[in-house]
């Protein structure tokens, strides 16, 4: 993980020499987050699939503008979320993927007991479908920091916003969500910690 | 437990790293070998392709290699033949044994097989029946040459079990088809040392195997200026049947890929 930005840059470097192999291993290594990007502005994993697919390849032709030495990562999301939004058409979609997200079952609550994990499961789906109802922005801001463990410079490269900018609409995003959630939400036990 | 309005932003975040890992994501695709296939396939890296045919040194090699070939195939005296280079036809190919070390270039260039497309518009350009291995079933992707007397169809098919990578191509395997009645001279083969060729019988039709070290494959001119693609290629098993000239590329021993052969209808 902490060597991971060397690695990329290694990898970048051999691929814009054209190195498809450095290349595919740079793909390898960044599919899930691409398609999981994509997957929160699309919401349907056809078009997740296909943005993510298309990013990359238009990535690697892009390639010989993509300055030496910069992070990967974050202009990756960037690529994916325009190549997701332009497939993202309609809001029927996101009515399914809500729908979706309320009935998903969740692995990992083995260490609670059944109440609590059910209990952890509801609560999982009412945040989904919270999430879900908020502007992509703001959505993408929380995905960036919380899902998919962006730091703030990359995260103002993924949004293309100035780095001064991302604490408070950070702020800001958490905040709608959560004027967002039902009233009677109730917090659960969590079971983060028992995980693995 | 707690009133909603009593949630602090640290819990809520806390809430939201709980749900990462249990996000209900589809499971993701295996895009690698999809995009791979994609840049391998697709003029990439497109500087790099013009410099290989702006490097004088790089198209003094190539000519040469041309004007052996092109001498070769000119010199039908079996006696010439024979000293210079062991020469062969199946329709629309030409496979010559190089007398020198072949030029050395990248091993891994752009395939440019041509426009991708669907198996249905592949088959309206061409003048033949694109004929599918059954034992691989669809390929992965389907590119066409157009430009052609008769058309080119490539059917490219991504690593699997059983299936290696072949670093030449950046793929598992290619079948690519064409009219070979209708093309003559249209591909060469040129075998350096290390490579071996073997006369054989696919469905009772002549071929040949070829084997051993990656050996060149070009594409005759075709129109004026148009550049030369030369790549190195893999395992070749090509054969003629009706008219159409079959030709599988792969990592494959003789056996798989005679297995695959013949599971073409």
């Amino acid at each position: 993980m902490e060597g991971r930005p060397l690695d990329d840059i290694a990898l970048v470097e051999r691929a814009k020499k054209g190195d498809v192999n450095a290349y595919e291993a740079l793909v390898q290594h960044y599919q899930e987050l691409a398609f999981r990007v994509a997957y929160q502005v699309t919401g349907n994993a056809a078009d997740a699939e296909d943005a993510a697919q298309e990013a990359f390849v238009n990535a690697y032709y892009a390639l010989g503008r993509f300055r030496s030495g910069a992070p990967f990562k974050p202009w990756l999301c960037r690529i994916v979320v325009n190549e997701a939004r332009n497939r993202r058409t309609s809001a029927q979609r996101r009515t399914v993927l809500a729908e979706r997200a309320l009935v998903a079952q969740s692995s990992g609550d083995s260490a609670q007991s059944p109440e609590d994990a059910a209990e952890a499961r509801e609560f999982r789906s009412m945040l989904v479908a919270t999430l879900q109802r908020l502007k992509e922005d703001d959505r993408l801001i929380l995905a960036y920091r919380l899902f998919f463990d962006l730091s703030e410079a990359e995260m103002a490269e993924a949004l293309n916003c100035p780095r001064g900018t991302v604490k408070s609409r950070l702020s800001r995003a958490l905040a709608r969500l959560r004027a967002a959630l039902p009233s009677d939400i109730r917090m659960p036990s969590l079971a983060g910690e028992h995980d693995g | 437990m707690a009133d909603p309005r009593r949630i602090t932003d640290v819990e809520l975040e806390g809430a939201l790293r709980d749900l990462g890992p249990h996000y209900p994501y589809p499971p993701t695709p295996n895009l690698a070998s999809r995009v791979r296939l994609r840049i391998a396939a697709q003029p990439v890296a497109r500087p790099h392709r013009f410099e290989l045919w702006r490097d004088p040194r790089r198209l003094a090699l190539v000519a040469a290699a041309l004007l052996v070939l092109l001498g070769a195939a000119a010199l039908a005296n079996p006696v010439t033949r024979d000293a210079i280079a062991h020469f062969f036809h199946v329709s629309g190919v030409i496979v010559t044994r190089q007398p020198s070390p072949l030029p050395s270039f990248s091993p891994v260039t752009p395939l440019d097989l041509g426009r991708r497309t669907t198996m249905a518009d592949a088959q309206s350009k061409m003048s033949f029946t694109i004929a599918v291995p059954a034992e691989l079933g669809d390929p992965d992707a389907v590119y066409v040459v157009s430009d052609i007397p008769g058309g080119e169809v490539s059917l490219a098919y991504t690593p699997r079990p059983g299936i290696p990578l072949v670093k030449q191509t950046g793929l598992g395997l290619l079948v690519t088809e064409f009219r070979g009645d209708l093309n003559p001279s249209f591909l060469m083969k040129g075998l350096g040392e290390g490579t071996t060729a073997e006369e054989v019988s696919v469905h009772g039709d002549p071929g040949w195997w070829i084997s051993g070290q990656p050996h060149m494959l070009y594409v005759e001119v075709r129109g004026q200026g148009q550049s030369v693609p030369l790549r190195m290629a893999a395992n070749t098993l090509i054969w003629e049947h009706a008219g159409v000239t079959y030709r599988i590329e792969s990592g494959l021993s003789k056996a798989d890929a005679f297995r695959i052969a013949s599971s073409l209808p």
